[in-house]
């Protein structure tokens, strides 16, 4: 019944994204966008393997262009060699399609690794960058100085696309039983992302994944299960509209318009969550 | 040396006052509206958190970069007067030892804190490196004088420790001067000291001149320059006049001269800094514990007093003394006694981290070396040092 149920589910949501690609045709539309979401992922072991394995063949049917990154993108060593086996062997498949990754920086991924080429942070510990019509925002939430909230403020700001979404490690909201939301940060930054506009923010660092209901009109997804798990450590709460602590995740996103299509996809393939955000009216 | 209770009130506290109730002189003298500020914040940040983090962001940059200034600088009026002709440490004799335990301890803690972190691979955390030597001077004081009272033992750690936390405060202090000074702010800064200078020439013994002239511009030049500005007064207080005293940071001073006159003043105030120190800095979420906390532990329990004691081995095979009646039992109570970070060790953790959660988890380690006064109370009974000989053996 269950598997029954979820096969029903993957139907929908995968003719949802179809209608979403099928419907960029028509003039003045902006075009859509996909994209795929890890986080927590560098581990170099078997699991990492299955979730990239499962990325790649996701990709035959839904194509998208880049994936990012939520953090915890190495974990262990971090010599060259470490980044064949933790991320360009894992990932091999659409590194080779030419599928870019765009990086945020964890608590356990040497800061230096912004330089590495294979991560597109430009050298840079935040930065923000544009797709279609929707810009990202990569935040370094390991150390939020003054600088760098300034900076959020200003881009965010600056900021003319349709869509604004914001990726960090740190989960502001979770219901992770190891760490929780991370409510100091929550004070620094959520009234910046409210004042200008940001419709969904991604993050890792709890090994599961987590979708919140909006909290202030505002979606939280923690994906923080792309190579490790802390199976069991979801205590659902007010805050929880779906989640998934029993196996490795990844996430499928497409944007046409001003709705964001999500799938959430088990190292064994099975969609574990999937829905449709709609982008709010701006203030 | 003799090292003295306090004999009359503190100073902030009127002698016949209301206020001079017993409870509050307690308090006062011995610096615990710090550890109150900071059971607070936690009590605080672990119930309304959101509440918590507000008010502390709104106060931290008050706090942190100027009222810390005033905390400093009473330091600093403290070593200088101590290292004086005629004070207690002006004879190299008297730091020489104590000096080369600090280095061990400031190596040691360093050393483990770096390996700790790099045997977890969390780099990030290897900023933080200096939260590691801190040593809470006023912690160490208390917990050792409970324990050896009356003996060479409390100026022993009080220079250790003195020493170890100005080497803390130099790299912390420094530290943004790596990726350059603006040489507007430096020239600032420059001026304030040698107006300093130039106040003290003409013989103005008033303190008010000095702080609100050159304090004011040696602040506002270390903020441009981007040094910690907390650091502004630090410079200005060797220009004030000054009587050389015993190194007995605790103690109430005769009201004599420009300085004390000074102190005087600002004690009150510097208590309520500390409060308000503890209060916005020591608010965490205990689920926030990770690395870094353990690292922080690890490298004040166990890497500083085996650093300190390494140095001292080494010290004593080239030549230096102990003072008379420290033995290695007594060293090794010293060396515990020093574990303690708390002030120190939260001042450095905000200087070096930015708010985030590594300075968490770093914090909750700064917070949790207090451990070590239990640590060295417990090695004294075991090992029948000082007064616990006398409980452990009536």
């Amino acid at each position: 019944m269950r598997t029954l149920l979820a096969i029903l589910v993957a139907a929908v949501v995968t003719g949802s994204l179809e209608a979403s690609r099928q419907a960029e045709g028509p003039a003045g539309a902006p075009p859509s966008l996909r994209f795929a979401v890890i986080g927590d992922n560098g581990t170099g072991e078997r699991p990492q393997y299955e979730v990239g394995e499962q990325m790649a063949s996701a990709r035959g049917r839904f194509p998208f262009e880049f994936v990012i990154m939520l953090g915890d993108n190495m974990y262990g060593r971090q010599r060259p060699a470490d980044f064949v086996d933790k991320f360009e062997q894992p990932y091999a498949p659409l590194l080779k399609a030419g599928v870019l990754f765009y990086a945020a920086l964890g608590n356990h991924d040497d800061p230096t690794n912004r330089f590495y080429a294979g991560f597109n942070m430009g050298g840079e510990r935040y930065y923000t960058f544009v797709r279609k019509h929707v810009r990202f925002f990569v935040f370094d939430t390991n150390m939020m100085d003054p600088a760098q909230l300034r900076w959020i403020g200003q881009t965010l700001a600056r900021a003319r696309e349709s869509w604004k979404i914001c990726y960090f490690h740190h989960p502001l909201y979770s219901s992770g039983g190891r760490h929780g939301s991370d409510i100091e940060l929550r004070v620094a930054l959520e009234p910046l992302m409210l004042e200008h506009g940001v419709h969904v923010a991604f993050s890792g660092h709890e090994h599961v994944y987590e979708r919140t209901h909006p909290q202030k009109g505002i979606t939280y997804f923690v994906e923080g299960s792309s190579g490790k798990l802390r199976r069991g450590d979801i205590t659902r709460t007010d805050l929880t509209a779906a989640s998934f602590d029993e196996d490795r995740t990844f996430m499928l996103v497409g944007i046409t318009g001003d709705e964001l299509s999500f799938q959430t996809i088990s190292r064994a393939g099975r969609v574990v969550d999937s829905g449709v955000i709609h982008r709010r009216p701006p203030t | 040396m003799r090292v003295h209770a306090v004999a009359h009130p503190p100073v902030g506290v009127p002698r016949t006052g209301v206020t001079g109730t017993r409870a509050i002189r307690f308090i006062v003298d011995r610096f615990l509206l710090l550890p109150i500020g900071a059971a607070v914040a936690l009590m605080w940040a672990n119930t309304a958190a959101v509440s918590y983090f507000t008010f502390a962001h709104a106060l931290s940059f008050f706090v942190n970069q100027v009222a810390m200034a005033f905390f400093l600088a009473l330091i600093a009026q403290e070593v200088l007067e101590a290292v004086m002709p005629g004070g207690a440490l002006h004879n190299w004799r008297r730091w020489s030892m104590p000096l080369v335990a600090a280095a061990g301890g400031i190596a040691g803690a360093a050393a483990v804190y770096l390996a700790f972190v790099q045997l977890k691979y969390e780099l990030v955390l290897m900023q933080a490196w200096p939260v590691a030597c801190a040593i809470d001077i006023a912690a160490g004081y208390y917990v050792l004088k409970m324990i050896l009272p009356r003996s060479g033992a409390l100026p022993f750690l009080l220079v250790l420790a003195i020493a170890t936390d100005a080497f803390g405060l130099i790299v912390v202090g420094l530290r943004p001067a790596a990726v350059g000074l603006h040489a507007g702010g430096v020239a600032l800064f420059l001026g304030a000291v040698g107006l300093a200078a130039l106040l003290r020439h003409w013989r103005v013994r008033a303190f008010w001149p000095y702080l609100v002239l050159c304090g004011v511009l040696s602040w506002w030049g270390l903020y441009v320059a981007g040094i910690h500005p907390a650091l502004a007064l630090m410079p200005i207080v060797p220009f004030l006049p000054h009587e050389p005293r015993k190194l007995d940071l605790f103690s109430d001073p005769p009201d004599d001269d420009a300085v004390h006159h000074y102190e005087h003043e600002w004690n009150g105030l510097v208590q309520v800094v500390l409060f308000l120190f503890g209060l916005v800095n020591a608010g965490v979420l205990l689920s926030g514990y990770d690395t870094g906390t353990w690292a922080v532990l690890a490298a004040a329990l166990v890497g500083r007093p085996l650093g300190i004691l390494a140095a001292i081995a080494l010290a004593l095979a080239l030549g230096l003394h102990l003072p008379r009646r420290i033995g290695w039992r007594q060293l090794t109570v010293i060396a515990l006694a020093t574990s303690s970070g708390f002030t120190f060790a939260l001042f450095f953790a905000t200087s070096v981290v930015p708010m985030g959660p590594v300075l968490a988890q770093i914090k909750i380690g700064a917070l949790s070396t207090v451990a070590g006064a239990l640590l060295a109370v417990g090695t004294a009974w075991l090992l029948g040092v000082g007064s616990a000989r006398t409980h452990r053996n009536p």
